[in-house]
């Protein structure tokens, strides 16, 4: 449950919006030929990265507009929401406030007796 | 137990008398009272049954920790497992006592006491494992169902919540003296705050202790009373009381349920609880802590019970449960309970440390000697006794002899634990402080403060410094605030978790966790068993896994452990606390999500002169739509079917299609995004006419279909279908902004402006000349697939010459607000010429006999145009629309793929069923290749016989062949494969 900055609205909550996944995937020009590996690589795959990724999101229950964002997908923090036509940002620009809470013994799992 | 009540006290109003029934038997208490102190006033302490050996048990707390006192409210639609201790009563309140028969004090279920010697830790397990996986099933779980447990179900519950939403900078999580002064420090601050408290009364230990003597040189009480109007007169200071915080999330998000009728019955109808979702900048954590209990033999008799809470029920509620209770602690905490005792008048029966006298403050020696109080130092309880209640006690004192002292009430203090719930909830870490013995916070996760005892201070030494430090990240007023205690300064607390008791029997029980009946003999075995892992050893104990998770013992729990183990408790660790804190109801959760609010029903404007015309309706996405209408009573869905299908053959018929999905696209570029977004080529098409459309995803795969009336090229109509309204307009808006930003073009919904009807049938060009007279009907000025807007009686219309059953159709677009006055018109003058209307079922087959396809039913996401026999519906001349390249992919070019064909019966009497399989084989022998499978299937009086369509393998090279369907009787049906249409396949009485 976040908070999702619109770039149009402001802040709002999660469930107004819906997401609409890897931002930044050009869509090939239709015109022009290309071989089926390129097109099913646009169709069918996606990057589904632990950590930092551009995202774009839709304000459905709002102002319909599409916008993109940079969330962590291991917290779930949303670090930016930038408009459609923005540049995309630079990701070495991030630092993640919130700490991942799956995998790293230090943080969030509770069970300390697992030392490795 | 022979309680008194102490009249000098604020909360209770002891004029007002309260009756409730508690297992049937009336008693008095007074307002303010909770079930558990009104009880205590009445002399009862037996309140319940165990739940695994049904022993007798009390109430042993006096808050949300409580293990014991769970009881059944039998006048709020039988509401189980409520807390005792925390519930208020009310006039006219019924009360059950839970998990016993026939009644409290004769319990039969009580002889599993008897046979408690075999009920040890995964005594389920080892036992239940034969004969055969059956008996588990139909045997044993009946049984250990009826025998085990707590509280029995509601009945008919009608509890209404609802949710509020907040959005604050600070929440604060405890009204105490901590959560008090770092509200107070907030007051008329830039910050958003909100107060939360589980109480009535905002003030936490100020109330239920006489610990505190003087703040900043007041009575606590004045104190309070001139905090807290400081705090509501603030403007930026929300308070929630009687509001308990059960989950803390993600991100800062907290959820807190608000019991509405504290103290009064709920009254039907009306909310009586609310679900706060919060979502805060900082979280302000003050929620103290919770006392622990001792292990030693027999801990579980009523009349045991915390040494703090003994002292809340004399300070909060009135009223001291007994005049001359034993105490027995290891730390100083409950020197406050000796000092309350001595202001009250009563004294306690003996004092009991585990503790050296070194260890022991001075003034509590001061207050014991002078008072006359029998001491032990360095003594033990080894066990308590009695016929369910404690009658008396043995106490190893510091030579090692035995003493025994008679009492009716014994305090425990096993020391306090921060309350950390909610702090590992957010995933703070936690850290043993070996000096304290307990666990408190150390790192926070989020960002999250811990202030007072629920950081882990204890005393109140730093009291200043400490809020002062941790709340510097704000710009607040810092706060100096002056503190006089009557007793202890220190906490000395010195390690006990368990006395052994004094003779070995196996029938010696010390409890370690008293909700889900688990000794710590239960422990040792679990470690002998090789459960050593403190998670292993939760789940096969059950320790700690009640509704109370173990507040007041999981910390005895690890620190057994740990000696067992021969290991530091940090090395062992704790179990994880979830969510909730406390257990909260389904309807809360739920809050108005329910009965007619769960999900909309959307209504035809005309949904009313359906319901007076005998419809059956069907759900369509949120959609009712005539299903069939019945013109009596006794006709069958597959008669009125009939009927209607062929009347629409025969005379006419009309359909209520108001709720397709209708698209309204404008803007300079419109006709280049139709181009894009759908398969056919709007360019050439004229002005006024209209067209069947596919719409593809990008790999290529039908998505939906509608018509697409072209107004002009910067002006369309599309219509969806039913269930694809809402996802076309969100794939336009997607398109339109994200790949294609540069054309201008805009979209809107206008499914609910507008009606539409679809009349059809070979005598519909004599009703719409006699509905709309002035409107030339001629094949020739009114052709095929146009349209054209008009204007009857001052209503704007828009006819669209189309047809989805074959016959001669129109559409009408009406107005939603006009539009039944057009329907009331088209019905009366349609009579002469047998109008009726039809449902959608008779829609269905008259399509099918067509080869209609419905997009979601005939197809099913894996079915491209060419797959159905639509290329033609492809404009091949376009460079691009979606999913136009996967059409040419290696894998919709293959030949074997899944294509749209006709089935019907070899013979013509056989019945074909929907979704079952084309084989070619006529015995069922598995393996069976499957060719495919039916899509549609219907009996069509047109025909005379059942027909169907599929999706088979290679279809369209084999229509002309035979096959077999399968049956749902195992056995197969011979069938021909045919062409999808069935019924006037050169078009004839669609174009004429």
């Amino acid at each position: 449950m976040l908070i999702i900055n619109c770039p149009y609205c402001g802040p709002r909550d999660q469930s107004e919006f819906s997401n609409g996944g890897e931002a930044h995937v050009k869509r090939p020009d239709g015109s022009k030929e290309i071989g089926d590996r390129e097109w099913g690589e646009y169709v069918f795959i996606r990057a589904n990265p632990k950590g930092l990724f551009y995202e774009r999101w839709v304000h459905t229950h709002g102002c319909r507009k599409w916008f993109n964002c940079v969330r962590d997908t291991s917290t779930d923090e949303i670090l930016m929401t930038y408009k459609l036509d923005e540049k995309k940002p630079n990701l070495n620009n991030f630092k993640s406030v919130v700490k991942t809470p799956s995998g790293e013994p230090e943080v969030g799992s509770g069970n300390f007796t697992v030392e490795k | 137990m022979k309680s008194i009540n102490l009249k000098d006290n604020q909360f209770i109003q002891f004029h007002q008398k309260i009756s409730f029934k508690f297992d049937g038997v009336k008693y008095f208490g007074y307002k303010g009272d909770t079930i558990a102190s009104a009880l205590l006033r009445n002399n009862i302490n037996l309140v319940g049954r165990s739940f695994k050996y049904h022993r007798p048990r009390g109430i042993y707390t006096c808050g949300i920790e409580e293990p014991n006192a769970l009881v059944q409210i039998i006048s709020e639609y039988s509401e189980p497992n409520t807390r005792a201790t925390i519930k208020k009563i009310y006039e006219g309140m019924e009360i059950e006592s839970q998990n016993r028969w026939p009644s409290l004090e004769n319990d039969f279920g009580s002889i599993n006491n008897l046979f408690s010697p075999i009920f040890t830790a995964g005594f389920y397990y080892k036992t239940f494992m034969g004969p055969h996986k059956k008996f588990w099933k139909n045997l044993y779980e009946p049984l250990i169902r009826r025998a085990a447990g707590l509280g029995k179900p509601p009945k008919d519950f009608k509890g209404i919540s609802n949710h509020i939403h907040h959005n604050v900078d600070v929440t604060i999580i405890g009204g105490g003296l901590n959560g008090l002064l770092a509200a107070k420090s907030f007051i008329n601050s830039n910050y958003d705050v909100l107060l939360i408290d589980f109480e009535e009364q905002l003030g936490g230990i100020i109330n239920n202790s006489n610990k505190i003597s003087l703040i900043d040189n007041k009575e606590p009480k004045d104190w309070l009373k001139e905090t807290i109007q400081e705090i509501e007169d603030s403007k930026n200071i929300n308070i929630l009381k009687n509001t308990l915080v059960t989950t803390y999330n993600y991100i800062n998000h907290l959820i807190a349920i608000e019991d509405r009728f504290v103290g009064s019955k709920p009254i039907e109808g009306k909310v009586n609880s609310t679900l706060h979702k919060i979502r805060t900048g900082y979280t302000i954590l003050c929620n103290g802590h919770i006392e622990r209990f001792l292990s030693f033999q027999n801990n579980d008799l009523p009349g045991i019970m915390l040494s703090s809470s003994f002292e809340k029920y004399m300070c909060r509620y009135g009223l001291a449960p007994s005049k001359e209770p034993v105490i027995f602690s290891n730390n100083s905490n409950s020197n406050s309970l000796v000092y309350s005792l001595i202001k009250a008048g009563l004294k306690p029966k003996a004092y009991i440390d585990s503790r050296s006298g070194e260890k022991i403050e001075p003034n509590l020696f001061d207050l014991i000697r002078k008072n006359d109080v029998p001491l032990y130092t360095n003594s033990q309880i080894k066990g308590a006794f009695g016929n369910k209640k404690i009658e008396k006690i043995l106490v190893e004192d510091s030579s090692g002899a035995l003493n025994e002292i008679k009492c009716d009430c014994l305090c425990l203090s096993g020391g306090i634990n921060p309350d950390v719930h909610l702090f590992t909830q957010s995933k703070g870490l936690l850290d043993w402080d070996e000096k304290d013995l307990t666990y408190k916070p150390s790192k926070p996760f989020q960002p999250t403060i811990t202030l007072g005892s629920s950081s882990g201070q204890f005393n109140f030494d730093n009291l200043n410094s400490d809020i002062n430090e941790k709340l510097k990240t704000f710009n607040v007023k810092k706060l100096d605030v002056k503190l006089e205690l009557n007793t202890n300064t220190k906490y000395n607390i010195e390690k006990l978790w368990e006395v052994s008791p004094q003779k070995k029997s196996l029938w010696a029980k010390s409890f370690i966790d008293l909700q889900n009946d688990v000794t710590t003999k239960d422990i040792r075995q679990a470690i002998t068993e090789g459960f050593d892992r403190i998670e292993h050893l939760k789940r096969y104990t059950t320790n700690s896994m009640g509704t109370d998770q173990g507040k007041i013992s999981s910390i005895n729990a690890l620190g057994i452990v740990s000696d067992l183990l021969d290991k530091n408790v940090n090395e062992v660790g704790t179990t994880i606390y979830r969510p909730p804190y406390a257990p909260l109801s389904f309807s809360a959760i739920a809050g108005r999500n329910c009965y007619e609010f769960y999900d909309p029903e959307r209504k035809s404007p005309i949904h009313s002169w359906h319901l007076k015309n005998g419809a059956i309706f069907e759900d369509v996405g949120q959609w009712k739509r005539p299903w069939y209408f019945q013109i009596n009573k006794d006709e069958s869905m597959h008669d009125a079917v009939q009927r209607e299908s062929k009347n629409v053959r025969e005379n006419a018929g009309v359909l209520d299609g108001s709720t397709l999905g209708k698209i309204e696209i404008k803007g300079e570029d419109a006709l280049e995004f139709m181009n894009l977004i759908y398969t056919n080529s709007f360019t050439k098409m004229k002005q006024g006419s209209a067209r069947y459309a596919l719409m593809l995803g990008e790999d290529g795969m039908v998505k939906d279909d509608g018509i697409i009336c072209k107004i002009s090229d910067q002006h369309f109509i599309a219509t969806t279908t039913t269930g694809g309204a809402a996802t076309v307009l969100g794939c336009m808006e997607e398109y339109a902004q994200t790949e294609w930003p540069n054309l201008k073009v805009f979209m809107n919904s206008i499914t609910e402006q507008y009606a539409t009807f679809n009349i059809s049938g070979p005598k519909t060009r004599e009703i719409m000349k006699k509905a709309f007279p002035n409107i030339n009907f001629s094949n020739e000025e009114f052709p095929f697939m146009t349209f054209q807007f008009h204007e009857f009686n001052g209503i704007p219309i828009r006819i669209l010459r189309a047809s989805f059953t074959g016959e001669l159709g129109y559409e009408i677009y009406i107005p939603s607000n006009s539009a039944r006055k057009i329907w009331d018109n088209i019905q009366s003058v349609g009579k002469e010429f047998g109008l009726a209307p039809y449902g959608t079922e008779a829609m269905h087959l008259l399509r099918a006999e067509k080869g209609y396809i419905i997009v979601g039913q005939d197809t099913d996401g894996s079915i491209t145009p060419i797959d159905l026999g639509l290329g033609w519906m492809i404009g091949k001349s376009k460079k691009d629309f979606l999913g136009k390249r996967s059409l040419t992919r290696s894998d919709t070019i293959r030949e074997d793929r899944k294509q749209l064909v006709g089935i019907i019966p070899s013979n013509k009497a056989d019945k074909l069923e929907e979704g079952q399989h084309i084989i070619l084989d006529k015995e069922i022998k598995s393996p069976v290749p499957m060719l495919g499978h039916i899509t549609s299937c219907y009996y069509s009086s047109t025909l005379g016989h059942d027909f169907a369509l599929a999706v088979i393998k290679n279809g369209h090279s084999m229509i002309g062949t035979k096959a077999y369907a399968s049956t749902s009787s195992m056995s197969t049906t011979d069938v021909d494969i045919v062409k999808p249409v069935f019924y006037d396949e050169d078009n004839k009485r669609l174009v004429s």
